[in-house]
């Protein structure tokens, strides 16, 4: 009893302290939930495939171990027992590691969701922590981020729930991914997202009027950041997605946010970091991207030559023009290794190669006259002479026999062959495993027994390969873009990032979204007050300048019309700004005499209003 | 069981060194100066030498090795870590020699007399154990970690000779010893200071506002108006991260321009610089001399597009060559460039250089 009281009385001091002793934790979802690694993925899972020859899961934990975070949670699903192994044998679980990692495997996840709510159904994490996915890459130091969200939950009393972090960059930057550029609204002082969009795809944005209204007088709306995937979240977090048992991914949630606003009054923010790098390799293409930033030295100090892994023997020597070159490299007579280049340890290059903007894994043999411009090569590849590689990923084991071209955007997967004298066209990939095997095994996909895959494997044995698409001497087969989806769709996802697919129904079809998103906001009848007020003050706008009507006669019927249904103050002189200003895209034409006439209306209508605000 | 504490206690310790090591400094190098390095390597090494296993000299001098050898790894570009592993292999075949009760003197000089009278029996095993080894050996750590604490202040000591009154001083970037040295001037001498401000850094502004806050006139300018204000100036003082065994320096990027605009204008160029910060390397590791940082200080991520089809490189350092150096000034007094060999010879052990 005293004990409790005596608590009490501390309470504020120990809870204080306690929340600052509290270890950082963060959770690491190791699954992407999609398959745009897809037919790579199917041998090694996303979070371990190599990005300058180190396992993406690696970069993410080092920024979080670097960032402070002292245990994280490794949620995996698609082949955990691999990144099991790999994690168990890396550095950071070592007893010496200032990061504690568990790892939690479970089947049945299909979703950031699920994972969330298995956090909170297991009570893992007791304070504030950081959410990230398996593939991100990142040197940005959040203790600041991690302050300010503290800072504001302590102020606010926990309205606040999350904040995500950005990273400042323009449009055009190729690290931007363009599945995932947004468009926020935002608050500049408190930085509160007040509205949130992913903008690919669309032509036309809209912001509803009412975020503009928080009584807050300093807003940003923001094009030019790239969403790093990184979130500082509150333990609220898990137990909204418990709630919520249809938010799948964070933009769900975010948006669920917003629109639930008045309900639940929960907040997110938002921190934009200027310095520091972070982005997350989604598909293909921002594996290209952040692989070249990497190699440039973007993401300094987790370089290639730091060898932030500790492994032996991956330590590679840095030399000028961002020429890496690991141990035992050989280099045959006139090769040229132009500018960033990333050469494996055991790596023999023929002779009178040209390398460029490439990485290239362990133990590869690369013959004579190999050109390579933007090539990743996984470990132990071998390429025969005259090939001319540009803009592709080969993976682990691939064989490319002589006088091949790969051109732009190819991928060869696990252990394929690609027989000599063959031009592989853009955009193809080639993969050991078969297309169709996809519908035969969908039960399988998840299981990671060794015994099933072998048993897909003699099924595949039994259907040749077709010497025109891979060539006389190869072996694998042609994966297309799946048909399917693109019903569904507009766009196709193929592995590269996003094709428009030129479909005539395509504009029509976000035209229909966007009128039914209409139809959906315009249930409550306040709001059909409103766009029937709208119209006929543009009906009398329009009355007036055919009939050259005196403004204060036009004054009086808005004002009556305001009366009539009902419509606040504030609301009439957006209104009549809008319609003002949208009319001459109407009328096009006299623009001009519009503009006078239009212009001389709004003053006399504001002298009215404020005189009835004094009658009121 | 506690000896197998101590032993995971200090390989974490170890760790978390080289960790930070590997991640520290995002820009002109680590966020705590090469003082506070040189420190923490030595406590660490003298950790070591208390609770490592080991029975005689030798073994000792093995683990050191290894452990310097991964430290080195770790960040090439800080040498002072290297340095202070030098200095404590150098102390502890010292205080070998002295107990196995030989003469200091005549061991470490190779002279030709002794290549011909001594022969064979120059072979030394360090196998021999002896009891107090290792508190002589601790005791003569602490002596240098003391030395390292007052190395600041002894440079700062010697101000008063070298800066005089209405002098007008130049310095490029921020060093803690030249700001030492200079708040120690300032307390009897008037002068004027310009401090050029060393993009991208851009250090100098910190440099500067330290020095003004101790009452010295200082004025900012930027790096391209260096050579256009050396015919004023009567004195250039700068720090560096390293000097080379060559005389040379591995200093902040610019310092080469200065150097050069103040042996075009017969300028002195005095360099205040610690003794742990001298190093046995010489200039021509092409691979490891060099540190390149994150591009984003020259060409911010927001330039766009752009950065895809430019390369973009940011190193941190700058070699200057010994001819254009006219004065070192350590903490045990000032000496010429040429004369640097010496010095090193008489803080490391020739076989030491190579770790």
């Amino acid at each position: 009893m005293s004990s409790r009281g005596g608590k009490q009385k501390k309470g504020n001091v120990t809870s204080e302290q306690e929340e600052e002793e509290q270890p950082l934790q963060a959770v690491l979802v190791a699954d992407s939930f999609n398959r745009r690694f897809f037919p790579i993925s199917k041998d090694q899972p996303r979070a371990l495939l190599p990005l300058g020859n180190v396992a993406m899961i690696d970069y993410t934990l080092e920024f979080l171990t670097s960032t402070g975070v002292q245990e994280t949670f490794v949620f995996c699903c698609w082949m955990s027992n691999k990144i099991k192994d790999h994690l168990l044998k890396s550095k950071w679980c070592r007893p010496t590691s200032p990061n504690v990692v568990h790892i939690i495997t479970s089947d049945l996840y299909r979703s950031l969701g699920d994972v969330l709510r298995d956090v909170d159904a297991k009570n893992l994490v007791r304070n504030d922590f950081i959410l990230v996915y398996g593939d991100v890459v990142s040197n940005i130091d959040v203790s600041q981020a991690l302050q300010e969200h503290r800072h504001r939950r302590k102020v606010d009393k926990n309205i606040s729930v999350m904040t995500m972090v950005f990273k400042e960059s323009s449009p055009g930057h190729k690290s931007r991914c363009e599945e995932d550029d947004v468009i926020v609204a935002m608050d500049s002082k408190s930085k509160r997202v007040l509205h949130y969009q992913k903008t690919q795809g669309l032509k036309k944005l809209q912001f509803p009027m009412n975020i503009f209204q928080h009584g807050s007088d300093e807003f940003e709306v923001r094009h030019d950041l790239l969403d790093c995937h990184i979130s500082i979240c509150s333990p609220q977090v898990a137990e909204l997605f418990t709630d919520n048992f249809d938010y799948q991914t964070r933009s769900d949630f975010v948006r669920g946010i917003l629109v639930n606003e008045e309900i639940l009054g929960n907040q997110i923010h938002l921190y934009v970091t200027q310095d520091g790098y972070g982005a997350r390799v989604s598909n293909l293409q921002m594996y290209d991207s952040v692989s070249s930033d990497m190699v440039r030295r973007w993401v300094y100090p987790l370089t290639p030559e730091a060898n932030f892994t500790d492994q032996q023997g991956q330590g590679c020597t840095h030399s000028r023009h961002n020429v890496y070159r690991g141990a035992e490299v050989s280099l045959g007579q006139g090769s040229q290794m132009e500018e960033n280049v990333l050469i494996g340890r055991d790596t023999s290059i023929g002779a009178n190669c040209r390398i460029s903007n490439s990485v290239i894994g362990n133990n590869c043999t690369i013959g004579d006259n190999v050109v390579l411009d933007r090539a990743y090569m996984w470990n132990n590849v071998h390429i025969s002479s005259n090939v001319e590689i540009h803009q592709s990923v080969v993976c682990d084991g691939a064989v490319v026999k002589e006088a091949v071209r790969l051109n732009k955007q190819c991928v060869l997967a696990y252990n394929v062959v690609i027989g000599p004298n063959l031009s592989l066209p853009e955009g193809t990939v080639v993969s050991m495993h078969h297309p169709e095997e996809e519908e035969e095994d969908d039960d399988d996909e998840f299981l990671s027994d060794d015994q099933e895959v072998g048993h897909s494997k003699d099924k595949t044995r039994q259907k040749a390969f077709n010497p025109a698409e891979v060539g006389p001497e190869g072996k694998g087969y042609i994966w297309k873009a799946s048909m399917d989806d693109t019903e569904d769709e507009e766009l196709a996802q193929c592995l590269w990032g996003l094709v428009l697919n030129p479909d005539p129904e395509s504009d029509s079809e976000s035209e229909a979204s966007e009128e039914s998103q209409d139809h959906s906001r315009s249930v409550s009848p306040e709001i059909d007050d409103v766009n029937a007020f709208q119209l006929e003050v543009l009906g009398t706008l329009q009355r007036g300048l055919e009939e050259n009507i005196v403004c204060d006669n036009l004054v009086l019927e808005i004002n009556s019309l305001k009366y009539a249904y009902n419509i606040t103050l504030k609301e009439v002189m957006q209104i009549l700004t809008r319609v003002v200003l949208e009319y001459p895209f109407q009328q096009q034409g006299t623009q001009l005499t519009t503009l006078q006439y239009t212009g001389s209306l709004l003053p006399k209508c504001n002298e009215g209003q404020r005189a009835e605000t004094v009658k009121e | 069981m506690p000896g197998a504490d101590k032993e995971t206690a200090i390989t974490e310790r170890i760790e978390a060194f080289l960790a930070d090591l590997k991640r520290g400094g995002s820009g002109t190098g680590p966020l705590r100066g090469s003082g506070e390095m040189a420190r923490e390597t030595t406590y660490l090494l003298r950790r070591i030498t208390a609770q490592a296993r080991w029975s005689s000299a030798g073994d000792l001098m093995e683990i050191i090795r290894n452990e310097g050898r991964r430290m080195t790894a770790a960040q090439p570009s800080e040498t002072t870590v290297g340095n202070m592993v030098r200095r404590v292999l150098k102390i502890i075949r010292e205080e070998y020699a002295r107990s196995r009760g030989s003469s200091e003197e005549t061991e470490q000089q190779e002279s030709l007399h002794k290549l011909l009278t001594s022969g064979g029996l120059s072979e030394e095993n360090f196998r021999q154990q002896f009891v107090h080894l290792k508190a002589n050996v601790i005791e003569a750590i602490n002596e240098l970690l003391t030395e390292l604490d007052g190395t600041t202040d002894n440079i700062a000591m010697q101000a008063l000779e070298h800066i005089h009154s209405n002098e007008v001083i130049m310095t490029v970037g921020r060093s803690r010893t030249v700001e030492a040295f200079l708040k120690d001037a300032a307390r009897k001498r008037k002068f004027h200071v310009i401090v050029a401000e060393c993009a991208p850094f851009c250090q100098g502004h910190e440099m500067a506002t330290g020095l003004s806050k101790a009452g010295i006139e200082t004025t900012v300018i930027a790096d391209a108006a260096i050579f256009a204000v050396m015919s004023r100036v009567n004195k250039v003082i700068i720090g560096t991260q390293t000097v080379l065994a060559n005389g040379g320096l591995r200093a902040v990027n610019g310092a080469h321009s200065v150097a050069l605009a103040a042996r075009h204008h017969s300028t002195p160029l005095i360099i205040c610089a610690p003794m742990f910060k001298l190093s046995p390397q010489f200039p021509n590791e092409e691979d490891t001399f060099h540190k390149f940082v994150s591009p984003h200080e020259m060409l911010p991520f927001t330039a766009g597009e752009i950065l895809s089809k430019v390369n973009v490189h940011c190193p941190v350092f700058d070699y200057v060559p010994p001819e254009l150096i006219t004065l070192f000034i350590s903490n045990i007094g000032g000496n010429a460039p040429s004369y640097i060999y010496r010095l090193m010879s008489e803080l490391y052990h020739p076989e030491d250089h190579e770790l």
